[in-house]
Order: C-alpha cells, then structure tokens, then sequence
C-alpha cells in the first residue's frame, strides 16, 4: 500500500503575477515576475532550483512547446526542466510532477511553475484546430461554455430543478466571485456586479450567461518545493505542506458508455477521494476550511460542491443561495475571485490557486484573510465534463 | 425493350432541406431593383452544410438496403470534379464496395439519361440525383432554384414499368453554367420556350408514347423538368394533354431542382397516379428523354416524397438566405479562423467506419462509437475485435445539450450535445435542424449526413452525421 504523499513536501515560497491583459509583458516576462516573488519568498538562489516542471496548456499558439521557453526565461543552468500539459489541469499537473520528484528524494529544491500568454493570440476559449486527425472526422469541437454548458441541463434533470432556480444559484456563484475578486489586488476582474445584471446577461451557451463564464487571461505562478526536513533547517517552524495531489483523467466512459447522466464530473468526485484519502480527511466539510475550485463557468463550481462532498446530492443550489460558499459562509470558495475574477490563464491556474491557500494559511491573505485556515483544497479541471482531467490537492500546515 | 419491360421503378425517394425562402417577402427585398423576380410559393435551402453528396444520401437511404448493381450519383453542382461522389455515397450507404458505381453530370437531364441506361439494361441499380446549385443574388434564378435530392430503385417486379421511351439530343442551349460562369446564364425566355417546346418536348414525347402505343392524351400525370415556366402547357395543349405537370408544382413549392427536378416530380406524379395511369417523366438539358411509364400499384416511398412539400420552417431574414446561398460573405472574426486539414490515410483507415456512422458491439453486446481496440466498456479488459454496427439509422436520445453562442458556425447557433443510441452507443454530436424551443435533455433525434468540416482554402471536405429532431414543422405553422 503506498504510502502517499502527506508531509512529505513542504513549499516555502510562492509567487504570482498579476493576471490580466497583460499587454505590457510576455510569457518570459510573465515568469520571471512569479519566479521572482517565489525565490524571495523561499529566500534562495536561483541556483538552488534543481528541477522545474513548467506548465503550459496551449504551447503552440503562445508559449511555445517544451522546457525550453521555462529554462530561458528563467536562465535555468542546464537543469532538468520538464514541460507538462493537462489542459486546464495543467498548473496542478506541473505542482504533482515537482512534488513527486522532491518526495522521492530525487532532488531537494523543485521549482513548479505555470504560465499562459493568451492576450496576444485572440484566444478566447474556442476549440483550437485540431484535436487529432481522426477525432476530427467526427467530434464535434464545442467551445468551452458549450461544452460546460451541459452541465446545466443535465443536473436540471436529475434533480428536477427548474431552470430559473437554477440559474439563480448559478447567478450567485458568480455574484459572490465578484464579490471577492474586488479585494484581490492580482486579479483581472476587480470589481463588483449585482445580481440582475448577471441574471440579464446576454447567453453565451445556454443557459450560460456572459457573467457565468471566466474569461482567459495572461500570468504566470510558480511554488517552489523542498523537504519539510530542509524546511525547518530554513527556520520554518510550521512549513506548508502538501497533504495530497491526485488527479483522475477519462477513459472514454463518459462520453462512450452509456451510464453517466451528464450531472456531475466522476474524475472530480475519483481525485476528491483519493485525496481525502491520502490526506488522512475523513469528514471534508467539517475539516476543509477553505476551497479554490475549478469554476470555469458558474454550473461548474455549483457541481463541484456536490463532487468533493461539501454539499449533498441536489442540495448545491439551496446551500450557495444560502451563503454556505461565501467568503464569510461555512466553507468559503474562491475567496481571492477563483478563475471567473481572478483570471484564467490556464497552465497557471492549478498553482493560483494553490497561491492563495498558502497565503491564508500563513495568514498573509491582507483583507481577504479567512482567519484561522488549517486545510484548504484546490480542484483544477482540464477538459469538458464528459472528457476531463482532475486534479485536487491539500494543503495544509506540517503541524 | 422487352427485358426493360420486365423493369420498372421498385421505390422512389426524395429529401428536401428543412428550410425554405418565403418568395413574396424576399421579393420585396429587392423591389427597390426593379428586377422581375418570382413572388409565389417557395424555394427550399440547403443549410450550410449540406451538398449534393448529403443531399443524395437522404434521398437514397430508403431505397439501398439490399445492394444494388449499381449505384449512381447524379448532380451538376457536385462539389468535387475529381473525386467520385457516387463511391463518398457508397460509402456513406454501407454498401459493399463489389457494387458498380459511377457519377453523372454537366446536364439537367444526367438523372432521366441514367434511369433510363438502368432499365434498358435491366439493371438493378439506384439512381440518387442532388443539386445545390451557385446563384447571383438578383438573378432569377436565385429565387427559381432551390436544393434538394431525389433518387430511384430500378427493380424487377416493379409497381411501375417503362412501357415507351425517346430521346432527342440537341446542343440547344436554354442556359449553360461553365468553370469560368458557374452561376447560370439564360438566354432569352421566349427563344427558348418556342424552340424548346417545338423541337424538343413535342417530338420527344410524340415518339415516346408511339413506342408505347399510346396517344399523349392517355397520359395521366406528367413530370416534365420545364426550360422555362409554361413550356409544358405550350407543348400539353399542341399534344392535346390534360395531365398535370408535378414538376410545375414542385418549382412552386420548392424550386427547381435542376438534375433532381423530373425524379423529385416523378415521386409526385406517381403518389397522384391510380393503378393502370400511364405517366410521363421527361428530363430536359441538351435535348431531352421522354419515358413513359404504366402504373401498376403504388410506388414504395412516393406518398412520402408528397408529404415532404409541406414540411419547412420558413427562413425569417433575408440576410441568412442571401449568407446560406453565398450570395453575401459576413466577416465573423477571428472565431472563423479555424481551418482542418484531413488526412488521407486517415480517411483510408477509419473513413467507411466514419461516413457509414459504423460502430462496434463487444462481447457483451453492448455497441460503441468510434471502436477501439480495448472496448470502452468497463467491465472488459482486455483488446477484443468489435463487430460492425450501423448507427446512421437507428434513433437515439440527447443527453445533454448546448446551443452554443461562441463557438463559430457558419448558422448559428452551434447545437452539440451527448446523445446515447438504445444500443448502449453513446456519441458527442452536432444537431441539425434546431426545432423552435431549441433542443431539450430527453428529445429523440434520427441521423442525418452532413459537411463535418470544410476546408475552403485547400477545397476539401469531410463527411460525418449530425442528429436531428424526428419530426418536421409543417410549413406556415413552425
């Protein structure tokens, strides 16, 4: 029986850029300024990065494939540097892939970092050219609100939910974002919005709205990984540390086998499990004290609550209207604006998250600060809810 | 003639694209011209991504369901000039690839003229004709012409038997379309009308219903592709003929069909037909054929191509006729910039599987699409060899749906969702024909072959199937 990774990798520094149409900078620029926070933070050289997993999930329209871009951006000497791409997955991917290489002891010091530069290229969520040429001959290429979309209608059947009440819950997943997203000096959607306005919204992908979808954006974030043991030696008492990373991607099932009714996404619910699992967490919702989740677009989010346990099934709507997810509700989500505000630049998405509840749990949060934060979770999904890449991680404190 | 005798037509079949031009409305669009355009009934219109090809398919399906001899694809606007058709339809139809195959063109008579080589020949064969024919906006034709398919099962033991035939081959020109003009060019109306009638038709059919040892005024119901409107009324009073023209009706209705037209009318005439009727199809284009049938017990399939006259959901807005015809290009940013480039030996690998909507059952007996070596079931574990399974005619119901406002298409909106088949295959898919209230979790969908992807700058396409709602609006009340 493995063992697991609990404990057994701490982070001591962090670092994120601004996100936003960073017109004033690229995708080198974009890294140097997360990386930069982060070796400040962790307070080491360059040099003592041994290791670095970059993760970028539309390389040939931006960054550009392989280590390369990473390793020259960051004038990285000859270091095994390791591109990764999950989709939107693919922040978390780099984090697992750098965590992985520090628990074995293969290196002590790892560098995870992500970075989109989309502003340049006109992107805006839509399916690119090709998935493959095979699959091009008969998959339909939706855009990423279509294929969330789904969610919507599905969940609506299962639950025999109506429409309206529907949208009203996913109405306030996006109101509460805004809410939060005006008190993240990083992020790219600073400001407020009432409730009429997102419900009035012009229709993206039915029953998506403009304000229940996340924009893409441009920014970089990176951690940097090193033992707990070695964490001390630094003189942090209480590291942070990782007390799971799990990821689950598709078969095909979903989208070829005729079981799943469309209403929830199973590798969120199969990476939720393992890492509770793997985190020693037997009761999430009294022990998770925070959540930075996966909210692509409002229906996203209002599923994920029932995927990782939080709410039960069918009760999502009833607990967000309720407050339940709000920064000052039971288990407040998106606390620094989540992808809807914050932003989504995509193969940084998974280590944003992850940014933030390094910071709440230092307590270093500023106004956003959550008071005591023990556990906090982060869920980063690539793909569409019928052909998905999951990846949940923990994070909490050594002690 | 005596073993075309014992042949005759065993199924006829149409398919006409769901939306329609209302002509008065669109009429006064261009009043302000001053240009003579029709102002009654309807023109269909294909959606964009619908051709020929796909047309051809929906009007055949019915009629391949035991292999024929031979297979025909008949059409003067097929989209490719080197690339059969008649062997893309054979594929789409999962015929076996040992059935004779071969595409006709470059006349509005190619459909009678292949019909006609079958039964002489007595050949079982089926004869698919589809037009989407390229249109000036202002030309009469742009509102005279309309899209659709029609096809034919020549057979033994048929409900309809050719009892007299003539041809006339002319270089007579009523209007000619070329690489260099490839929307058509009429000539004068009058012109055409007098010579064409005079020279052609009454000849033409004078010597058909000799051969068939009758007088033109035994004829009961004609299908006559027309040069020009009123010919077939010049030629029926000089023939002292009462028999309604169906083809007349059909371009009122839905336009003319150019190689479609007299097959389209000929399902027409035969739905209207009793038993012992002598009926005239007649297929006009650089001279004409004249073939007269006698009418022995209804034709499988010609009630339903009459039906499909008045189902249609009217085009609301001028501009998305004018951008469905290509008689406007709207520029749709950078969304649009999304070009495919398929494959060949892709193709050659998976296409029959693709075009013939061909999926797989595994040793459970439960279906999948596309297959895979390791079945998708989960229950399975190991590579097993899956047997073929045709999905293109079997229904199915959404999953979950979209109508997608982002997602660049060329009619919006872009319509996809899962859709689960009752055999257990479950496929992402594109919808076609959105029903008025949009597509619903629950709605059962029948298969239609459609565009998948078009690549105009490398002039390919690739074929796959979209889902559609079972059933039509009647036309007025959608």
């Amino acid at each position: 029986m493995a063992s697991g990774i609990k404990d057994k990798v701490a982070i001591i520094g962090m670092g994120c850029t601004r996100f936003g149409e960073r017109w004033d900078v690229g995708a080198d620029g974009l890294m140097v300024e997360a990386f930069a926070e982060a070796l400040a933070d962790a307070g080491i050289e360059r040099a003592s990065i041994e290791a670095a997993w970059v993760g970028n999930a539309l390389d040939d329209i931006n960054v550009g494939n392989s280590a390369l871009p990473a390793a020259h951006a960051l004038r990285l000497q000859q270091v095994p540097v390791t591109r990764v791409e999950n989709m939107c997955a693919t922040g978390t991917e780099a984090l697992r892939g750098a965590a992985y290489a520090v628990a074995s002891g293969a290196v002590d010091f790892a560098l995870a970092i992500g970075v989109e530069k989309l502003k340049d290229t006109g992107y805006g969520g839509l399916p690119l050219r090709t998935k493959g040429v095979q699959n091009d001959l008969w998959m339909p290429y939706g855009s990423a609100p279509g294929t969330f979309a789904q969610l919507a209608g599905a969940y609506a059947a299962r639950h025999g939910i109506a429409a309206a009440d529907l949208k009203r819950a996913m109405a306030h997943v996006s109101w509460k974002s805004h809410q939060n997203g005006a008190h993240s000096p990083k992020a790219h959607l600073r400001s407020a919005v009432d409730m009429d306005k997102i419900l009035a919204a012009p229709m993206i992908a039915d029953p998506l709205g403009i304000f229940d979808c996340c924009g893409v954006s441009d920014g970089a974030a990176c951690a940097i990984l090193t033992t707990p043991e070695i964490a001390r030696s630094m003189g942090r008492a209480n590291p942070v540390t990782i007390k799971a990373v799990q990821l689950s991607a598709s078969n095909g099932w979903e989208m070829q086998f005729g079981e799943w009714d469309g209403a929830s996404v199973p590798n969120t619910r199969a990476a939720a499990a393992r890492a509770y699992a793997e985190a020693g967490i037997r009761d999430p919702r009294a022990e998770i004290d925070m959540t930075e989740v996966h909210d692509c677009f409002s229906i996203t989010e209002l599923v994920i609550m029932e995927d990782l346990g939080l709410s039960d099934e069918g009760r999502a709507p009833a607990d967000i209207l309720d407050g339940r997810y709000d920064k000052d509700g039971a288990i407040p989500c998106q606390l620094d604006g989540g992808l809807k505000c914050f932003g989504h630049p995509v193969g940084a998405s998974g280590l944003r998250m992850a940014y933030e509840v390094y910071n709440q749990l230092q307590d270093r949060a500023g106004e956003r600060q959550r008071g005591k934060v023990d556990l906090g979770l982060t869920h980063n999904l690539g793909g569409s809810p019928f052909n998905s890449v999951a990846a949940v991680a923990i994070l909490g404190r050594l002690d | 003639m005596e073993n075309a005798m014992q042949f005759g037509i065993a199924g006829i079949g149409g398919y006409l694209p769901l939306l329609r031009l209302d002509r008065g409305p669109a009429a006064k669009e261009l009043a302000w011209s001053g240009l003579g355009l029709a102002r009654s009934g309807y023109r269909t219109v294909a959606d964009w991504d619908e051709d020929p090809l796909t047309m051809a398919l929906e009007a055949s399906r019915s009629l391949a369901g035991d292999p024929p001899q031979a297979l025909r694809f008949v059409s003067t606007s097929a989209y490719f000039t080197d690339r059969a058709q008649s062997a893309t339809l054979l594929e789409a139809l999962a015929l076996p690839p040992m059935v004779r195959s071969a595409d006709h063109a470059n006349s509005r008579r190619a459909g009678t003229t292949a019909l006609l080589d079958a039964l002489l020949a007595g050949s079982t064969e089926v004869i698919a004709a589809a037009e989407k024919r390229e249109t000036q906006v202002g030309s009469a034709a742009h509102f005279a012409y309309g899209d659709g398919a029609a096809a034919l099962r020549t057979g033994p033991d048929a409900a309809a038997r050719l009892v007299g035939h003539a041809c006339l081959t002319s270089d007579f020109i009523d209007r000619y379309t070329s690489r260099e003009h490839p929307s058509p060019y009429p000539y004068e109306e009058r012109f055409v009308r007098d010579t064409a009638v005079q020279q052609l038709l009454i000849p033409a059919i004078r010597a058909a219903c000799a051969a068939a040892g009758i007088e033109p005024a035994a004829i009961a119901h004609a299908a006559c592709a027309e040069p020009v409107g009123n010919s077939w009324k010049a030629a029926a009073r000089a023939l002292k003929c009462a028999a309604p023209n169906h083809c007349e009706l059909l371009a009122d209705a839905a336009g003319d069909l150019g190689a479609a037209h007299p097959l389209f009318g000929f399902g027409l005439a035969l739905a209207a037909a009793q038993p012992g009727d002598r009926v005239l199809l007649l297929g006009f284009g650089s001279g004409c054929d004249a073939l007269i049938f006698e009418v022995s017990r209804a034709v499988p399939g010609a009630a339903e191509m009459a039906t499909l006259l008045g189902q249609g959901e009217t085009i609301r807005q001028f501009t998305r006729f004018l951008s469905l015809t290509g008689a406007i290009g709207l520029d749709w940013g950078m969304r649009a910039e999304f070009e495919q480039k398929a494959q060949a030996s892709v193709l050659a690998r998976t296409g029959r599987d693709m075009i013939g909507f061909i999926g797989g059952r595994d040793s459970t007996g439960n279906v999948q699409f596309p297959k895979s070596a390791i079945p998708v079931n989960p229950v399975l574990d190991g590579p097993e060899v899956l047997e073929d399974v045709r999905l293109a005619d079997k229904e199915a119901t959404i999953v979950s749906i979209t109508a997608d406002r982002l997602n660049f298409s060329p009619d919006p909106p872009f319509d996809f969702g899962l859709v689960q088949f009752d055999n257990g295959a479950r496929v992402l898919m594109e919808m076609v024909n959105r029903p008025a209230g949009g597509f619903k979790v629950g709605d059962r969908l029948r298969m239609r072959l459609r565009i998948k992807s078009s690549n105009a700058r490398l002039g390919f396409r690739t074929y796959f199937w979209k889902a559609a709602p079972l059933l039509r609006p009647r036309l007025g009340e959608e």
